[in-house]
């Protein structure tokens, strides 16, 4: 480990100091606090099994699969045109972008590649969820720390985005829109105008979040050095998204992977912070937020005409092989593992979902950190139940 | 190290909840009150799906492809009279039972996607909770009336393709 702070280094050295009086000096016995599995403010259930000694955590582990669904193994049992209504159900506040790696795979399998007017909708709706899932996460995040209002302001401008993807795609959180060689259906009349309207609003949106919460005194001294995750520790743990480039790691799948998406042909700036805190992780997501409108605009700007679907068989048979795709989703890198045996569906898929990395690295965190910054912490490292479980 | 900001942050997001509140008192909140107002949704949206009974044709596409398998389907084979004088009889299929559990639906479209004969529509109507989970199984009658509610598919974004 290199670089410690001095912040850190007294966490650990508290950490480890607590360990010892729990053990050896006192013989007290620590109190084993369960947060969870069932909690208000979470949608979903997960267990976090802390033990504390006074106010301070000295052990923590999440305790997770209370919302197991089974669905790498029930995408067995399914062909491909449905196994997208499944995976829809992952991260369910960023829905349309859990399909897009799965349909990616698919169709690096069957070698085909969607036309370049369906690349560039799938990365509008791909961005707007994104923006739909972070906004939630802004206001989120200031009732975990006892802020009510930037909920409300969340809720009321996510509708708006959450409006625009049901005016196309028909479904609020379930779109399942995307299909192997292109998309269902094309945009609907007004949808350009709509949405540009919509991203001045999400970016008047962003600017209300910065000065409520973001500039707020009380908020900067509950977040920052609070819940710091170095560099070749959120490295080792297999963070990914926001989270990693909080931590200063310049990584950003968009811009570094080559998919047959439209991001290549937008400019866009990947945010880093170099303090790895609770609060560059928030202000990472934040810019992230204004970005993705920035993105969005500029492909309204160069949408290009032509069809929205490749040809492809009326029943779908995926060829033989192994693909990985991975892209990157609102929590972090999401990738599908497909296998297939040239069968309706897919032999075997195996799904990388963002949460189930960021929620790991909660113990090597956790340790030493007094019980409200418990809730600092994971509000701030953002994880959707369902993603974790899947 | 904290900023030091010229104005607080606190009163910088006083400023903001000042001028949302005055937003609300000038322009009125945007909280829809549902029962009393109602949001039209988009035409695209998925609320109900609606059978035109006449052009089913008992081929079971829909049934096979549900992914909960919420589509019960029974018909049966009759001979109508032939289409020109002195033709033979023909053999058509008959809906006996088109029953869609919406209790488990997931509403994902997939049926009204592979309906080869154009049988099964889209509609944006969503009020038809019940209190009984049992009567959220509709008949083929229940959903022939959803026909009315079907909208025209909209016009497409400039740049898009006819089909």
């Amino acid at each position: 480990m290199t670089d410690l702070s001095e912040r850190q280094q007294l966490s650990y050295i508290a950490g480890q100091a607590a360990d010892a009086r729990l053990n050896v000096e006192l013989e007290t016995e620590g109190m084993t606090l369960n947060i969870g599995p069932q909690h208000p403010a979470t949608h979903g259930t997960l267990r976090i099994i802390v033990r504390l000694d006074g106010e301070q955590v000295v052990w923590a582990e999440p305790s997770c699969g209370y919302m197991h669904r089974g669905y790498e193994k029930l995408t067995e049992v399914r062909t491909y045109p449905q196994v997208t209504t499944l995976v829809n159900r992952i991260d369910w506040l960023g829905s349309f972008a859990n399909e897009v790696p799965f349909i990616l795979a698919a169709e690096k399998l069957m070698e085909i590649e969607a036309p370049p007017r369906a690349q560039w909708i799938r990365t509008i709706l791909f961005e707007l969820s994104r923006i739909a899932n972070i906004s939630l996460f802004l206001g989120d995040l200031g009732v975990q720390l006892g802020a009510v209002t930037p909920a409300f302001f969340a809720f009321r401008d996510r509708e708006h985005v959450l409006n625009l993807i049901e005016s196309v795609t028909g479904g609020r959180f379930h779109p399942n829109f995307d299909r192997i060689g292109g998309l269902k259906d094309d945009l609907p009349k007004g949808f350009v105008d709509e949405t540009r309207r919509v991203m001045r609003k999400m970016r008047t949106y962003c600017d209300e979040i910065d000065d409520l919460l973001i500039g707020n005194e009380i908020f900067q001294a509950r977040t920052r050095g609070v819940g710091i995750i170095p560099k070749d520790v959120a490295l080792q743990y297999g963070l990914s998204g926001a989270n990693l480039r909080a931590s200063g790691v310049d990584w950003d799948l968009r811009r570094d992977q080559v998919v047959p998406m439209a991001w290549d042909d937008v400019d866009f700036k990947v945010w880093t912070h170099p303090d790895g805190d609770s609060f560059a992780r928030c202000w990472v997501r934040l810019q992230e937020t204004r970005e993705a409108t920035k993105i969005v605009d500029q492909l309204l700007d160069g949408l290009p005409a032509g069809p929205v679907m490749a040809k492809v068989p009326r029943i779908i048979k995926v060829p033989a092989g192994e693909a990985w795709v991975s892209t990157e989703n609102p929590l972090g890198e999401m990738g599908y593992y497909v296998v297939s045996k040239g069968d309706l569906g897919p032999f075997r898929v195996k799904i990388r979902s963002a949460s189930f990395n960021n929620i790991s690295v909660a113990p090597w965190v956790l340790r030493g950190v007094y019980v409200p910054d418990v809730i600092t912490i994971l509000a701030s490292l953002y994880f959707i139940l369902g993603d974790i479980d899947r | 190290m904290p900023m030091k900001p010229k104005i607080p942050g606190l009163f910088k997001g006083l400023g903001v909840t000042l001028k949302t509140l005055g937003r609300t008192i000038t322009q009125g909140a945007d909280t829809v009150q549902y029962p009393r107002e109602k949001e039209a949704p988009p035409t695209r949206s998925r609320g109900v799906i609606a059978l035109r009974e006449d052009n089913c044709t008992v081929c079971m596409l829909c049934a096979r492809s549900c992914p909960d398998w919420c589509i019960y389907i029974e018909g049966h084979k009759t001979l109508a009279p032939p289409r020109r004088a002195g033709g033979k009889p023909r053999s058509v299929s008959l809906l006996d039972r088109f029953d869609i559990d919406y209790a488990l639906c997931m509403y994902c479209g997939i049926c009204v996607e592979v309906c080869p004969f154009d049988a099964l529509f889209w509609s944006p109507e969503y009020e038809y909770s019940e209190p009984r989970i049992a009567d959220l199984l509709h008949d083929k009658d229940k959903l022939g009336e959803w026909m009315e509610t079907v909208p025209e598919a909209p016009e497409l974004e400039t740049g898009a393709q006819k089909k």
